[in-house]
């Protein structure tokens, strides 16, 4: 995209200023944050802001580029001028807190339960509303209120039902993991918020109305809580094109794709924007697929909001993604000194704190966001993060809970949880905590591998490999995932798959030439240069080809093993000179294996040469004693002149 | 901002030092003041049990301390490490916990002072460390600390290392060598991040730290506690109040706190006694013991009882009194609380003694049937349950008993030094006691200066123990003391120079005023200033219904007195002896102390002399004697035989009359009471004068043996002007020993009474002139004291 041209840049800075009021009227407090945040990141035109200015260019750029730059529907704004007053209230209500009475102010009496009409066979609702009948008369006058509505104020009066509904979901699940927290428990608005949109958006065409974008969103994220993820798709994807710049209706958007392939597809139905290029790099983010392209893209943007913390944040995922953990470090560093006060994201920054083992900076960090909010989810999973720390499961599994109290969508938190009742023994709860993660964000391959890793440890491993195949498809190239989808076959008895995956295992290795750290907790970190397979991993094949008595197989990968500790030939890495792992705990095992192996074949030189190896190493010397006075007697038997 | 529970910076610090202690970089010089400081800031107060706390006041109350104090301490003492001292070392552990995180790892590495490896694992390196036993004051101190530190939230840790960091900050420019690890600022992530002070980023993580407010600072739950016991220690010790801007600042603390804080409300309620505000202490009493019912601790159901009855007898509610004692009697019957029982029963029994007509008036029925029945219960049981406190304390009423009844003196001595004994092998705090009742007894035998020796030994050497009640009675006493030595003037301004945080208190205020305004009194009636007497009578006199009860019974009787003595002085005989039988009629009915009984037979005994029917007094004069005499109560008895003296003159046995008073003279001298030496001396000049007179000569003859003078002037008449005139220089020289009392006692009437009489006798021999000077003399006299008065 490269930088922008002055008009452009001006009319970015119009939409955007529009989104953040536009926002703002609607009750979309975040995505008004969102927009005004990138707006405020753009720089400051040098020549434009002349000392006699005190005030930004942005300000005095405002009255004459709104109006033109966003025509208003002329049905709409008449609507929107009978209602001014209504409007107006309505929207305090609605920043009271006062959902219900919001709600009231343009839709008095209760909502439709249904459509008159019969349901549309694309929409499936599942269930929603059909046991109910709402009485057509009540229907009809609902329905002919709500035509007479501005967009604007039906969206607002939708909106806050749907938050109501949601307040009211959230204090029936009462404590976290309490018997009634089983994440069934539904919103009671939702079919009546559904009903309305259903019929304004049949009777659109007819009506002779524009839509604005604002509706389907809504209308995006009813469908999407009621599981009709495609229909949903196709409102937000409408959405976006009405109105490009609410960034909730992409963030809704982002929840539904679980796969590159579906966002390559969807790109496609997409305007082409900056906003989709954002969404683009965002997405592929949440979906871990880091490449240079991704990289790249984030870097054009990064040309045109250079000071936006919103994509320094995304560089820095993208970095702890592909396990970098010191730039990303670094970035969130940089990020928190300019602006102490954000809050946001930080607790993924508390998780690179806690790979990187950085207590003194996990407290301190806690200590900050505690000082800013104590009552952020954000700030409790980073002090639930520093008592992981310090092995006090018990208090960080409280002040996990206590950012799902706050929040109980909070994605991390479940995980984190989980993690946490590992650490405790407590599998079921372990369990419970993962499957919530997964239901909230079926993306997280950590809650996935928790899962499996819990199931592992009660002895359920077919169980186990499903989870585990479901977190290794979600990060393909991650070597630990697929050793443990290779270990899982091996205990289920399918070895040859076990093989795949272990083989999978060390191309995914090699593939990360930056070094694979683990992505948590289990300390187990490996330098491993570019051409250095994983040692474990081999034996691991290499024991998995015992088992099916492919014993060639076998010795060459235990080979294998042994010739990871010198690392590869130097021609083939260059001048680099990358060591091997050296003498390791798997290696020797591997020694002693071949030793035995060798002497089982009658090789009795090259056997007794690993045993004194062995003994050398000190490692497995017993054995290795115990082999070498073997083989030596069987030298000295007169058959064993073979050997000479 | 909510105080901590337990934990402040200052523990902290402690926590650091203990480390330091344990991992034995100690020189074994500052081992003792280092660990008696840790000690002094950290032992629990002890349980307030029968035994009281060995004297205390060295130990350090003030909780909050400030890090000077670990400079104090430390800075004396040499390190292990050459050419550092003690406080290098601590200051360097001080700051080595650079971050947040630190403060964590100190807590979590704590517990290693504790537990001490196994016996197998006990190698070389471990061998100089020293562990802390678990249940040693130390060990106690450090398990606490860890506890209270794994109970924080977040947010208050945070809050505590800023106070702690806040704490430290002081210490950063002391030594040189602290430079390069205070330089790293308060947090090493901050100085790692490159920030400084003023960045944001700093500002949001300490930017507090400036701005926190003072008010209780550095205050822990805990120290709350530990300085509201140490003020009820007080209240119910000593019965001070808490002063003003003390009060002012417990109130900002316990407010601060944010909590209901149980003792508080005790210390309200005491305070409220002190101050005589019944209503609020009887309010605050119930709200402490609502607030206490929260324990389920039916214990303090006949404590509160206890207070209550104390409470209502101490207002005058004797009825409430009784019904609340008699509950607490029962309910601790039940409890099996000996303690309480005992308690009760002494407390009811001494105020049986005190007060005896308005508890007979609230319908008390003695339980333990007589009192020296009583007295022998309490001993036994005291001696039972080994409460040396309570047995203490009986035996030195037993010694009072003795006292009161005119029992023997040496069984009361006998008893008042089994109770010292027992003072000093038990260490019970009842010197006070002890030694008011010893200075009673010296007065009672005429010793006016060992009395005030132990009055004075009191205030000197135990005024930290005793109660503000004991030590003024010791200064009233000394007051009075010095009071019948004529001096006045010296009696009111010791009082008047009393600490102004006594008059708190409203009981001892009254108490004060009205030592005051007897000894104003009695002045006033000595010097014969009768407008200010008159005027002083209006607030001080007697009451004429049963003594008023918020008085002091001792205080009582002499008001009665110094009214009886007003009336007497001007003349008004009538009310005098009205006042006289009535007050009679008080004591006989109250079974009072045989010495006040006494001494009103004195005053009617003096007052039938005065009124000049002395034959009325002589019996009522002789049997005082005798009863004084009996019960050894010698100034009494020296009154009442110069009283006697004075009938016997007023009858005209001028012989009888002056060996009577020659026989006591000699140790009223020692008694230093100027009036009574005064008015002996001149009852013996009168005697001499009619002696003298040569009409009655031979009558004065009649009983030969009596005087052992009169033989040698009886037998030559021609002698008899030669003993005229002996007699009559005795008489003079007795009148002038006299005129000197009266003038030391400041007695203008007596003084004037003297040269009266030398005018007279002037005038009988004759010489106008010494006459004429004598009388003028006298006006001299009369107007200087007048002049003096209202000078």
């Amino acid at each position: 995209m490269g930088t922008l041209s002055q008009a452009d840049e001006a009319q970015l800075k119009a939409q955007l200023q529009d989104a953040v009021v536009g926002c703002t009227e609607r009750g979309l407090y975040h995505s008004a944050k969102w927009a005004a945040e990138l707006l405020d990141s753009l720089p400051a035109p040098d020549d434009h802001g002349s000392d006699t200015d005190v005030d930004s260019p942005m300000s005095d750029a405002h009255p004459p580029q709104t109006p033109h730059l966003m025509p208003k529907d002329a049905t709409e704004a008449r609507l929107e001028a009978r209602e001014a007053h209504k409007f107006l209230l309505a929207k305090t209500y609605f920043d009271c807190r006062e959902y219900d009475r919001c709600a009231a102010v343009f839709l008095p009496g209760p909502l439709p339960k249904q459509a008159p009409s019969t349901p549309n066979p694309k929409s499936k609702q599942a269930g929603k509303g059909k046991a109910k009948m709402g009485t057509p008369t009540k229907a009809s006058f609902s329905h002919h209120s709500i035509s007479s509505l501005s967009q604007k104020s039906l969206f607002l009066a939708l909106y806050a039902k749907y938050m109501a509904g949601e307040k009211r979901m959230n204090e029936d699940s009462e404590m976290i993991l309490g018997p009634q927290d089983g994440g069934v428990t539904l919103n009671k608005e939702l079919p009546g918020v559904s009903a309305v949109l259903e019929e304004w958006f049949k009777k659109l065409p007819s009506s002779g109305r524009q839509p604005q974008g604002w509706l389907e969103y809504l209308y995006g994220i009813v469908l999407a809580k009621g599981k009709n993820e495609q229909l949903a798709m196709d409102y937000l994807v409408k959405s976006v094109h009405q109105y490009t710049y609410n960034w909730g209706a992409w963030q809704e958007l982002q929840a539904l794709l679980n796969t590159m392939d579906e966002l390559n597809h969807l790109v496609t139905q997409l305007p082409q924007n900056l906003m989709t290029f954002i969404f683009h790099v965002t997405t592929s983010q949440e979906l871990y697929a880091v490449n240079d392209q991704v990289h790249n893209s984030l870097s054009q943007i990064l040309t045109i909001f250079p000071t936006s913390a919103f994509l320094k944040t995304q560089r820095a995922l993208l970095h702890y993604h592909n396990k970098d953990f010191d730039d990303a470090e670094q970035i969130f560093s940089d990020l928190l000194v300019s602006d102490p006060h954000r809050v946001d994201h930080l607790d993924n920054y508390s998780n690179i704190l806690y790979v990187m083992g950085m207590r003194p900076k996990l407290a301190f960090l806690a200590q900050l966001a505690t000082a800013t909010d104590k009552f952020r989810p954000e700030t409790c999973c980073v002090v639930g993060n520093y008592y992981s720390l310090k092995s006090e499961h018990e208090k960080a599994v409280m002040y996990f809970r206590r950012a799902l109290t706050l929040d109980r969508t909070f994605l991390s938190a479940w995980t984190l949880m989980g993690h946490e009742f590992v650490e405790m023994k407590n599998t079921h709860a372990a369990i419970e905590s993962y499957r919530r993660a997964v239901d909230v964000n079926r993306k997280d391959y950590r809650a996935w591998y928790g899962l499996g890793q819990t199931y592992e440890m009660l002895e359920m491993h077919s169980y186990a490999l499903f989870y585990h195949q479901r977190a290794a498809a979600l990060r393909p190239y991650d070597p630990k995932l697929c050793m443990a989808v290779g270990q899982c076959f091996g205990k289920v008895g399918k070895v040859m798959n076990g093989i795949r995956a272990y083989k999978r295992a060390l191309v995914a290795g090699s593939y990360y030439d930056a070094g694979v750290g683990s992505s948590f907790g289990s300390g187990e970190v490996s330098g491993l240069g570019g051409g250095i397979l994983d040692p474990d991993v081999l034996y691991q094949i290499a024991l998995l080809y015992e088992r099916i008595h492919n014993m060639n197989d076998c010795a060459a990968y235990m080979e294998l093993v042994l010739a990871q500790e010198e690392g590869p030939d130097a021609d083939e890495v260059g001048a680099e000179g990358v060591g091997g792992v050296g003498v390791t705990a798997t290696t020797s095992k591997a020694r002693l294996w071949l030793a035995r192996w060798e002497y089982m074949r009658g090789m009795y030189q090259r056997a007794m040469e690993l045993a004194n190896e062995l003994c050398q190493d000190g490692v497995e010397v017993e054995d290795a004693k115990a082999l070498v006075r073997d083989i030596r007697a069987r030298m000295e038997r007169p058959g064993g002149e073979e050997g000479y | 901002m909510a105080t901590p529970r337990y934990l402040t910076a200052q523990k902290i610090s402690l926590l650091v030092l203990t480390r330091l202690y344990c991992n034995s970089s100690l020189p074994s010089s500052a081992t003792i003041p280092v660990l008696s400081f840790i000690l002094s800031s950290n032992l629990p107060p002890t349980a307030s049990s029968a035994r009281p706390r060995p004297s205390s006041t060295s130990s350090r109350h003030d909780t909050s301390f400030s890090i000077d104090a670990f400079e104090d301490v430390l800075q004396g003492h040499a390190s292990s490490m050459p050419g550092r001292t003690l406080l290098d070392l601590f200051l360097k552990h001080m700051w080595e916990m650079n971050s947040f995180d630190a403060l964590h790892a100190l807590f979590d590495s704590i517990l290693d002072l504790i537990t001490p490896p196994s016996p197998g694992t006990l190698d070389e390196e471990a061998s100089d460390r020293i562990y802390l036993s678990k249940t040693s004051p130390l060990g106690v101190f450090v398990r606490r600390a860890h506890l209270e530190f794994t109970r924080l939230q977040f947010d208050d840790s945070m809050k505590l290392w800023s106070s702690f960091i806040k704490y430290r900050a002081p210490t950063a420019q002391w030594t040189k060598r602290l430079a390069g690890l205070a330089s790293s600022g308060v947090d090493v992530v901050v100085s790692e991040m490159g920030l400084r002070v003023g960045d944001n980023v700093y500002e949001v993580a300490y930017g507090h730290l400036d701005e926190q407010d003072e008010e209780g600072e550095g205050m822990s739950l805990d120290d709350l506690d530990r300085i509201l016991e140490f003020q009820l220690e007080r209240l119910q010790k000593f019965g001070d109040r808490v002063p003003d801007d003390m009060k002012g600042q417990l109130r900002s603390m316990v407010s601060a706190s944010g909590m209901v804080h149980r003792p508080a409300h005790l210390v309200q309620f005491f305070d409220a006694w002190k101050a005589g505000d019944y209503t609020s202490a009887f309010d605050n009493l119930h709200r402490y013991y609502d607030y206490a019912i929260q324990t389920r601790d039916k214990n303090h159901y006949q404590y509160a009882l206890l207070h209550m009855a104390i409470l209502q007898a101490e207002f005058g509610c004797f009825g409430e009194a009784i019904a609340a004692i008699n509950e607490t009697i029962a309910t601790a019957r039940e409890n099996q609380d000996m303690t309480c029982l005992s308690f009760s029963l002494s407390w009811l029994n001494h105020m049986a003694k005190a007060y005896p007509k308005e508890m007979k008036g609230a319908g008390y029925m003695n339980m333990l049937g007589s009192e020296r029945d009583a007295l022998t219960f309490l001993k036994a049981k005291a001696k039972e349950m080994k409460m040396y406190n309570l047995l203490s304390a009986s035996l030195l009423n037993e010694a009072k008993f003795f006292l009161a009844t005119g029992d023997s003196i040496p069984r009361a001595l006998e008893h008042i030094y089994q109770s010292s004994h027992l003072n000093i092998k038990e260490n019970i705090n009842s010197y006070g006691s002890q030694m008011l009742l010893t200075s009673i007894l010296y007065t009672r035998l005429g010793i006016p200066h060992l009395a005030n020796a132990h009055c004075e030994l009191l205030l000197d050497c135990y005024s930290h123990t005793c109660s503000l009640e004991e030590r003024i009675r010791a200064i009233g006493r000394r007051a009075f003391i010095v009071s019948q030595t004529g001096r006045y003037d010296e009696a009111i301004s010791t009082l008047e120079a009393v600490d102004p945080s006594m008059h708190r208190s409203l009981k001892f205020h009254q108490y004060l005023v009205l030592c005051i305004g007897i000894l104003k009194l009695r002045r006033a009636i000595r010097t014969s200033d009768h407008p200010t007497a008159t005027h002083l009578l209006q607030t001080l006199k007697p009451s004429p219904s049963p003594s008023n009860p918020l008085l002091d019974p001792e205080l009582s009787f002499l008001q009665h007195e110094a009214y009886i003595e007003y009336l007497v002085s001007t003349a008004q005989f009538p009310r005098a002896f009205e006042a006289i039988s009535s007050l009679a009629k008080a004591l006989k009915d109250e079974n009072a102390d045989i010495a006040l009984r006494v001494s009103v037979l004195i005053m009617l005994a003096d007052l039938w002399h005065k009124v000049g029917k002395p034959e009325r007094g002589f019996s009522v004069a002789l049997r005082a004697a005798s009863v004084s005499f009996r019960a050894r109560l010698a100034v009494s008895l020296w009154c009442a035989v110069g009283c006697l003296g004075g009938i016997l003159n007023g009858l005209g046995e001028f012989v009888g009359a002056k060996r009577l008073v020659e026989g006591v003279l000699p140790q009223a001298l020692e008694g230093t009471d100027t009036m009574l030496i005064g008015t002996l001396y001149s009852h013996l000049a009168d005697s001499y004068m009619g002696l003298a007179n040569p009409n009655l000569a031979d009558s004065a003859l009649l009983p030969p043996v009596t005087s052992p003078s009169t033989p040698k002037v009886a037998p030559s008449p021609g002698s008899s002007s030669r003993s005229r005139a002996f007699h009559i220089a005795k008489a003079e020289l007795y009148i002038d020993r006299a005129r000197d009392c009266f003038k030391k006692a400041r007695s203008l009437d007596g003084e004037c009474e003297q040269l009266m009489k030398k005018a007279i006798i002037a005038k009988l021999r004759g010489d106008e002139k010494l006459a004429e000077e004598w009388a003028q003399n006298y006006n001299r006299v009369w107007e200087e004291g007048v002049r003096a008065r209202e000078g």
